[in-house]
């Protein structure tokens, strides 16, 4: 266990250099110029060159990517070359709004989907199973975007039951802010109910025809018992890496969602810089979003092991 | 107002969301028959106003900003010599009058006595000759450098006593007020010693003061004690907060959390309910630029064919929601005084499109057009009306970023293809319009049309001291454009605002989407 820690933890790094390059590289053949997005189309060519220059921009790209790897692992991660403010607090704003509408997502759908899997299994292919499988199928295959929508015009706009924006007022509390991100958070569980759901469901279907939990039943233990001992753990830990996978979508792959509800969060922030080939902020972004994904999908490993009896032991499955 | 990046930016995820979006709205959105509040009667003063905008793809900075929001935010602080009102009229500002002598070479402007900026200097021609010398010096990057142009250079600024400034011009100019007026949108007026980073260093002598600003979020302002207009402003307070989505933005307002949109798009708002849309006209436009050095439009008659396939009017509908005014294939839009009066409107003409494909000996015409996101419903219009007369278009959409990346003087998208859409912000005067776009030494001249007769009539135009001789001029231009179709010009935009009538009043569309919420006050 710990081997296996110190193995994937000493692998990080490398993989952050790689995520490094290839967005440098990826930047590069962008198309478009960050000086002509600053200075705007009515810029002559001698002015934005001037820019470039400036900037730095027209030094060879070895030299570039080395001067900025030094300076970021060194601590300064520069200033965005479009907003002109210091990418160190633009990034760690955005990163924390992000973190807090995911945990707040997150929140919600563990218990949900949870529920909704084992009952799911419970019941499998009767039909209140498979009235939820294919809600949840349906509402995964509906794009956040239409669920967003729907809830902001009946909830927001027609009910006025809570706000539009996700964005509280500077300021606000904390429940405040949570009550802001109610809206955004349902659209988010509702597209990844069905997915963790399923999982959940397989394993549980697995446990109840599992010789154990036969045996258990035989030997007279009540239903409730039997699925609170047995079914319920072992349908559980399967939807750790799940989890593990919508956790690290909940991080970043919310852009659509930001834009809609209007939140400041991190995915937009990528997309903005990745379209301004705003590089200091892109490059911070994505070595921030890298480290998180790199660490939940090494505590998904971990929590997997802890959990899963027969990897806890070494027993060969 | 140029093109706003931000715009492209909004249609990465504009898909599924909009039309359903809007039939929802209109579902839901029934007008109640409240009346409106009431318009007339003395101004409240007090209440807050906030206001949605996208957000500025940059740092908010006066000097070299060019997107709508960033410029709307500066004008809620700061002021210009001469301010443009929603008729495109100039009103005297900073400047309290000013005189043209020398045949329009030499112009004096008087500073309005009394003006303070809000940390307390008084306002005077030295912070007027450095405003404008910054915009003139090279190393600051101002796009005011394009709108002055071959008229005002470098040294050209000089003072004459503290409330005289005195503009000597490279070459005569008759609407150089329009240069020094909003309509060069840069052209604030800051302090001699401003050194940049405005959002840190917000004086201004405009109605509001810039409290906290946020690239991410948005920006707070509070009133100016020490604004020059007496009693004005009648609110306290405005906060205006950032969108990345313009249905976002639409959703804030219709649910009561935005007051008004400073940058509003016709055709994804409705009004309905509390809701009102503010109108005016514009000078701002989509070109249709062909090439007419190279094949297929190196002919005159496959230009005026094109030209003659359009219906405008089902134009302005499909991508203006009707509130444009339709254009005529040159550049003077109706609300420059000068507008030529007696040019016939071209109109839908199937048979003549046969008859000049015909003459042209192209009878199956088929390019392709080239455009970047904002303009894909004009594109998509353009290529449905044009089919309908044989004429094949194959679409060609480029990221904005692409589509004005490249080297303006070899090989950028939108000054080389053979046909492209580029639209164009408002503009004060035709003249910057003509200048760069058709003239034989335009900096903007993607059809590569050359015509001396143009070039000479744009001179005489900005040179001529009567208003006769301009019409006379104006009407040499837009002939000869109507006829040769270097651009075809189907529609000048109308500019709309959004606002909440229950709550405030005073908040009018402006032709370049400008804000002057100097007069706006609670209901």
């Amino acid at each position: 266990m710990r081997h296996l820690l110190l193995r994937r933890l000493a692998a990080i790094p490398l993989t952050l250099v790689v995520i490094s390059v290839l967005v440098f590289l990826a930047t590069e053949v962008l198309p478009g110029d960050v000086a002509r997005q600053i200075l705007g189309r009515e810029a002559s060519d001698a002015t934005v060159a001037a820019l470039r220059q400036e900037l730095g921009l027209d030094r060879a790209l070895p030299v570039r990517y080395w001067d900025w790897l030094v300076s970021f692992v060194t601590g300064d991660w520069g200033t965005s070359y479009t907003l002109k403010v210091p990418v160190r607090d633009l990034v760690f704003e955005r990163l924390g709004a992000s973190l807090l509408l995911a945990a707040f997502a997150f929140v919600l759908l563990v218990p949900v989907a949870l529920t909704w899997g084992v009952v799911s299994g419970l019941y499998h292919d009767r039909p209140l199973d498979r009235f939820l499988s294919v809600t949840g199928l349906a509402l995964a295959a509906t794009p956040e975007f239409v669920t967003g929508v729907v809830l902001l015009v009946v909830f927001a706009v027609t009910l006025r039951w809570f706000p539009a924006g996700a964005q509280a007022p500077p300021g606000a509390s904390l429940s405040l802010r949570l009550e802001h991100l109610v809206l955004p958070a349902v659209s988010l569980v509702l597209l990844c109910l069905g997915y963790v759901a399923r999982h959940v469901r397989a394993s549980t279907v697995a446990s109840v025809r599992s010789p154990y939990v036969r045996a258990a039943e035989l030997r007279g233990a009540s239903r409730v018992a039997v699925v609170r001992r047995h079914v319920l753990r072992n349908s559980t830990v399967p939807a750790t890496s799940a989890l593990g996978v919508q956790a690290q979508f909940l991080l970043g792959g919310l852009v659509s969602v930001e834009l809609l509800f209007n939140y400041p969060g991190i995915g937009a922030l990528l997309l903005n810089a990745a379209l301004d080939k705003d590089l200091p902020t892109l490059q911070a972004a994505a070595m921030v979003l890298g480290l998180l994904y790199l660490l939940i999908s090494l505590g998904v490993d971990v929590a997997y092991r802890l959990l899963d009896p027969r990897l806890r032991l070494g027993v060969a499955a | 107002m140029p093109h706003d990046s931000l715009l492209s930016r909004r249609q990465v995820f504009a898909g599924a969301g909009g039309l359903g979006l809007l039939a929802l709205l209109a579902a839901c959105g029934v007008d109640d028959g409240a009346p409106d509040a009431a318009a007339s009667g003395p101004a409240k003063q007090g209440g807050t106003l906030r206001a949605g905008t996208t957000a500025p793809p940059t740092a908010v900075e006066p000097v070299t900003m060019y997107d709508g929001s960033s410029i709307a935010l500066v004008q809620l602080v700061a002021d210009y010599l001469i301010w443009l009102d929603d008729k495109y009229q100039l009103v005297p500002r900073l400047a309290e009058k000013w005189t043209a002598e020398d045949g329009n070479k030499r112009w004096t402007f008087t500073l309005r006595p009394g003006v303070t900026f809000s940390d307390g200097t008084p306002l005077d021609a030295t912070a007027v000759k450095a405003s404008f010398d910054r915009l003139l010096d090279p190393k600051n990057k101002s796009a005011a450098l394009s709108a002055f142009g071959d008229v005002l250079k470098p040294g050209g600024v000089t003072t004459k006593d503290p409330q005289t400034v005195v503009f000597t011009l490279a070459r005569a100019f008759s609407d150089f007020p329009y240069l020094v007026s909003a309509g060069n949108y840069n052209a604030v007026i800051l302090k001699a010693d401003y050194a940049g980073d405005f959002t840190k260093n917000p004086i201004g002598t405009g109605p509001f003061l810039l409290t906290d600003y946020n690239p991410s979020t948005g920006a707070t302002f509070t009133r100016n004690p020490k604004y020059w207009q007496p009693g004005k402003p009648y609110l306290d307070g405005v906060n205006v907060r950032f969108y990345a989505d313009s249905q976002a933005e639409q959703l804030a307002l219709q649910s009561g959390e935005l007051d008004a949109l400073i940058l509003t798009e016709a055709s994804v708002i409705q009004a309905a309910g509390d809701i009102a849309l503010d109108e005016a006209a514009s000078t701002g436009m989509t070109a249709l630029t062909l090439r007419v050095d190279r094949a297929p439009f190196d002919k005159k008659e496959v230009r005026q064919a094109v030209a003659y396939a359009l219906d405008r009017p089902s134009v302005n509908e499909a991508v203006n929601d009707g509130i444009g005014q339709l254009g005529n294939d040159h550049l003077y839009a109706p609300l420059f005084p000068s507008a030529p009066k007696d040019l016939a409107q071209r109109k839908k003409d199937p048979a003549k499109v046969k008859e000049l494909l015909a003459a042209a000996g192209v009878p199956n015409l088929k390019f392709a057009l080239t455009f970047d996101p904002p303009n894909k419903d004009y594109a998509l219009v353009i290529q449905a009306q044009l089919k309908e007369v044989g004429i094949t278009v194959d679409l060609d959409q480029r990221t904005s970023a692409a589509f004005y990346g490249g080297n303006q003087e070899t090989d950028t998208p939108w000054l080389f293809t053979t046909a492209n859409l580029v639209g164009w912000a408002g503009r004060a005067v035709p003249s910057q319009f003509v200048s760069p776009m058709v003239t034989s030494t335009g900096v903007w001249n993607g059809s590569k049309y050359r015509n001396p007769a143009v070039d000479q009539a744009l001179t005489a135009y900005d040179a001529a001291t009567d208003d006769a001789e301009r019409q006379k001029q104006a009407a040499i231009i837009a002939d000869a454009l109507h006829e040769d179709v270097p651009v075809v010009l189907s529609l000048w935009n109308g500019a709309v605002r959004a606002y909440n009538k229950r709550k405030f009043r005073g908040i009018t569309a402006h032709p370049s989407s400008y804000v002057d919420f100097s007069a706006v006050s609670s209901v």
